[in-house]
């Protein structure tokens, strides 16, 4: 196992530096750099003012001189300092946002598993009755939905027309912190986002449920006469569970999209606001930064639903 | 077991979030105004520095404050931390009386801070991108604590209106950080004192920034406690906060202003937007030389139409870089809408050899679902007559990446529609037009090329007289309107939208946010 890990780990970090490769250079061929996201074009700078700014951030040299000074930097820790924000050093800047998002995407995800298993779970015992359409109609609906959308119809709904929750942010500005503060402003973005994660969620949990619901083992425990509930609780669901597992696992990229959506739209100060704003001004060392640190989670992530996998079904060996 | 576990593990979550949706909002203290103050075109969110600022002056003058700033009307330059001051009758020397002020932090704000501030916005090394516009400036004394006195190396109109825009800055905070560190420093979102009527408190990251009042500020006692500038990602999101009760304040697009006229919980402000609207020729694309073609492309346009349709009539027709009555001279052409003359005028240039139908990119930075309308609408009337032109809008960036490239590659932009600044100082559109702000000079991004236009721009900007520089203003329009750089369309209003329970409240969308009298220090909010 230990063996496993660390393979992976290797593997992991092999690929932290092909993602910060391929990042880079698909930063430097998108067209504009910071210079001209900082630049009103109403405004005359001096001749050779843009010049003498692109040269004190290196921008004039050589791609490869320039990746390469970035990852030897990066190397250390140090991941340099915002352009856009110029006082701000990349790592504090990525690290704060680190646990609004976990705080967003947590909520999001407990949500997700929570609905999509239990409606999964109604749905696969009451098999083709109402309450088994209606959950697989809202189960599409949620597939089909892209977060933005949602986002934007929840903003409108739940927001501004009910005034259930707050339009964004994650506090009161000019208010004390306050556990119920951040609940309020947390249950709206957490809701809406955990919607297609929920939805993917509960059509895995019903087919794997309706499957093992056909296997032997059920039959027997039926025959022993073991009550309904504890069949499906104790034999079916556990091992039910097993590609829902997976699935969970490989759906945290996803909702990575989803939340920097979601975020754009609620204000909510996470990692997906810092990228959004980091791409309009093209700054260079917070997406980098950024990009590496929600790469490395994702492979952690990964790592971490194996060994899950491992835990729950003994039969699975690693290494 | 485990199930039970389970089970109280949700009852339990489920008590914490009920818990939090039925909890009331938390209070915020009351005399709070809180505002979208850098949402839309005249905003700069995030920057704290007024040396970099190229906009987001509406809230910068909220704390800090400049020597000058135009009045709320936007008409004239009157006196802030100046309590008056005097023009020499050769306009080179400008004499300022300084105001009897206060720093944030108690010292006294002297003559020395304002010749310290001076300093640093005519250094590009601050960071400053006030030096350019700064460079008639020869010299700046301080006789006494009370008099800050500059002298120009040649007159140079538009010397108040960058005035305006330098906020002062206290020596004794910064003197002490090399300039060409000043801009990396922290001190500007962390603790930046100014003379203000309201002192910064606190920013926390994109969420929004806080002042409180000043109540040793030498116009009086703010009426409010507390001002808060929310950021959001668009003025969509700002109006949701607005909707909900969350923001008493801010800008609003157009398109989105008819839901809030006849609304009595809000009042809408409306005012110039000082910029004017241009399809810009690119003058190093061969399919342009001919004035010709020039002329079709304004008579083929229907900008009425597109007035009374798309902006609901909230815009002014522009046939030259001014809407203003005493800029424009009796006899320029109106290019009243008339297909068949643009046909007939491409004909005669034999557009048919020219360019014929093939695809003219028309690029731009506008991306708002308004300027996609207008887009569209040009594009089908420019069609009418035989133009084929395919927008192509692309982030702010890209858009600078393309056109003020020194070796620009001309087919990616052989029309742009773009916007550019024409007042209040008329002289701002000169670095749109004239020859030498040709890139990488300035942003004459159309690369016009034409010694007349030069020549008008040139001699109404060098006049000391504001009265004769009114009649060079008109003939910088004439030249315009017969040779047509641009196909200039209109100049649009801008609006803003503030709860009826605010009070003396004053805003005006001003270019770049200003700075105008605002005065904050009045601003009341009621129940």
């Amino acid at each position: 196992m230990l063996q496993y890990s660390l393979r992976r780990l290797i593997i992991g970090a092999g690929m932290l530096v092909a993602l910060s490769m391929l990042i880079f250079l698909l930063l430097r061929l998108t067209p504009g750099d910071p210079i001209d996201a900082y630049i009103d074009p109403n405004i005359p700078m001096a001749p050779g003012q843009l010049a003498q700014l692109r040269s004190q951030l290196g921008l004039n040299k050589p791609l490869p001189v320039q990746y390469l000074a970035w990852l030897k930097q990066a190397l250390t820790g140090n991941l340099g300092f915002s352009i856009k924000r110029q006082d701000q050093p990349v790592l504090s800047l990525v690290l704060s946002r680190i646990g609004p998002t976990v705080v967003l995407m947590g909520s999001a995800l407990i949500i997700a598993i929570v609905v999509g298993i239990v409606t999964g779970v109604v749905s696969a015992v009451r098999r083709n009755s109402a309450t088994d359409v209606s959950c697989s109609i809202f189960a599409l609906i949620g597939i089909s939905s892209p977060a933005f959308l949602s986002a934007l119809i929840g903003l409108y709904v739940f927001a501004v027309r009910l005034k259930w929750a707050p339009s964004g942010g994650m506090l009161t500005p000019g208010a004390e912190f306050s556990l119920g503060d951040l609940l309020q402003h947390l249950v709206l973005p957490a809701a809406l986002l955990s919607i297609a994660q929920a939805a993917l969620i509960m059509r895995y949990m019903r087919s794997s449920l309706l499957e093992v619901l056909n296997q032997d083992y059920v039959r027997t425990a039926r025959a022993k006469g073991v009550r309904e509930f504890w069949v499906i609780a104790k034999h079916a669901l556990r091992n039910a569970l097993l590609p829902v597992v997976t699935l969970i696992g490989s759906t945290i990229g996803l909702a990575i999209g989803g939340a920097i959506f979601i975020e754009s739209v609620f204000n909510w100060p996470g990692m997906g606001l810092l990228l959004v704003n980091a791409v309009e001004a093209r700054d260079y060392p917070v997406i980098m930064g950024a990009t590496l640190i929600i790469g490395a989670c994702v492979i952690a992530v990964n790592l971490a639903t194996d060994i899950t996998y491992a835990l729950i079904d003994p039969r699975i060996k690693v290494g | 077991m485990k199930l039970k576990m389970m089970a109280s593990a949700l009852a339990l979550s489920a008590m914490l979030v009920g818990a939090g949706i039925s909890m009331s909002p938390t209070p915020v203290q009351a005399a709070t105004l809180s505002g979208g103050f850098d949402v839309g075109p005249g905003g700069f969110q995030g920057n704290f520095n007024p040396l970099a600022a190229t906009a987001g002056f509406t809230w910068l003058s909220v704390y800090f404050e400049p020597l000058v700033a135009y009045d709320e009307k936007l008409q004239k330059v009157v006196g802030v931390l100046a309590g008056s001051y005097e023009v020499s009758p050769d306009q080179l020397t400008y004499t300022f009386k300084l105001a009897d002020a206060k720093w944030h932090d108690g010292k006294p704000f002297t003559s020395n801070d304002a010749k310290f501030t001076m300093g640093l916005a005519m250094d590009a090394k601050s960071g400053s991108v006030l030096a350019a516009r700064l460079k008639a400036v020869a010299s700046v004394e301080a006789p006494d604590e009370h008099t800050l006195v500059i002298k120009l190396s040649a007159p140079s109109a538009s010397t108040l209106d960058t005035l305006t825009k330098v906020m002062m800055l206290p020596e004794h905070a910064l003197s002490s950080i090399p300039v060409d560190q000043l801009a990396k420093n922290s001190w500007w979102s962390t603790k930046p004192i100014g003379t203000g009527p309201f002192k910064f408190t606190k920013y926390v990251t994109d969420q929004y920034v806080e002042l409180a009042a000043n109540t040793d500020y030498r116009g009086g006692k703010p009426a409010l406690e507390r001002v808060i500038n929310r950021y959001f990602a668009n003025p969509a999101a700002a109006i949701a906060a607005l909707r909900a009760g969350e923001i008493q304040f801010t800008y609003v697009d157009s398109n989105d202003v008819s839901t809030f006229k006849g609304d009595e919980a809000f009042k809408v402000i409306e005012g110039d937007s000082f910029v004017v609207n241009y399809l810009g020729f690119n003058h190093e694309s061969p399919i342009w030389k001919d004035v010709r073609v020039r002329k079709a492309v304004m008579y083929a346009i229907n900008r009425d139409a597109i007035i009374k349709s798309l902006y609901s009539g909230a815009a002014k027709p522009a046939d030259c870089a001014y809407v203003v009555d005493q800029l424009i001279p009796q006899d320029i052409d109106n290019y009243a809408y008339d297909p068949e003359k643009a046909k007939k005028l491409l004909e005669e240039a034999g557009w048919a050899q020219i360019n014929g139908d093939k695809p003219i990119t028309l690029l731009t930075y506008y991306t708002t679902p308004l300027a996609t309308n207008v887009l569209a609408a040009v594009q089908a009337m420019l069609a009418q007559v035989g133009i084929n032109v395919v927008p192509r809008a692309v982030d702010t960036p890209t858009y600078n990446s393309i056109v003020l490239n020194p070796k620009p590659d001309v087919a990616q932009f052989q029309l742009v529609y773009a916007g550019l600044q024409n007042g209040p100082d008329a002289g701002s559109i000169n670095v749109g037009l004239n020859e030498k702000q040709i890139p990488p000079a300035g942003p004459n991004v159309v690369r016009a090329r034409m010694p007349e236009l030069n020549a008008a721009l040139d001699a109404a900007l060098a006049e000391p007289d504001a009265s004769k520089r009114d009649t060079l203003y008109q003939d910088v329009c004439k030249v315009m309107n017969t040779n047509l750089p641009w196909a200039t369309l209109w100049v649009a209003n801008r609006y803003g939208v503030v709860s009826a329970k605010v009070k003396d409240f004053i805003w005006t969308p001003a270019p770049g946010g200003g700075p105008y009298q605002a005065h904050p220090e009045k601003w009341s909010i009621g129940e």
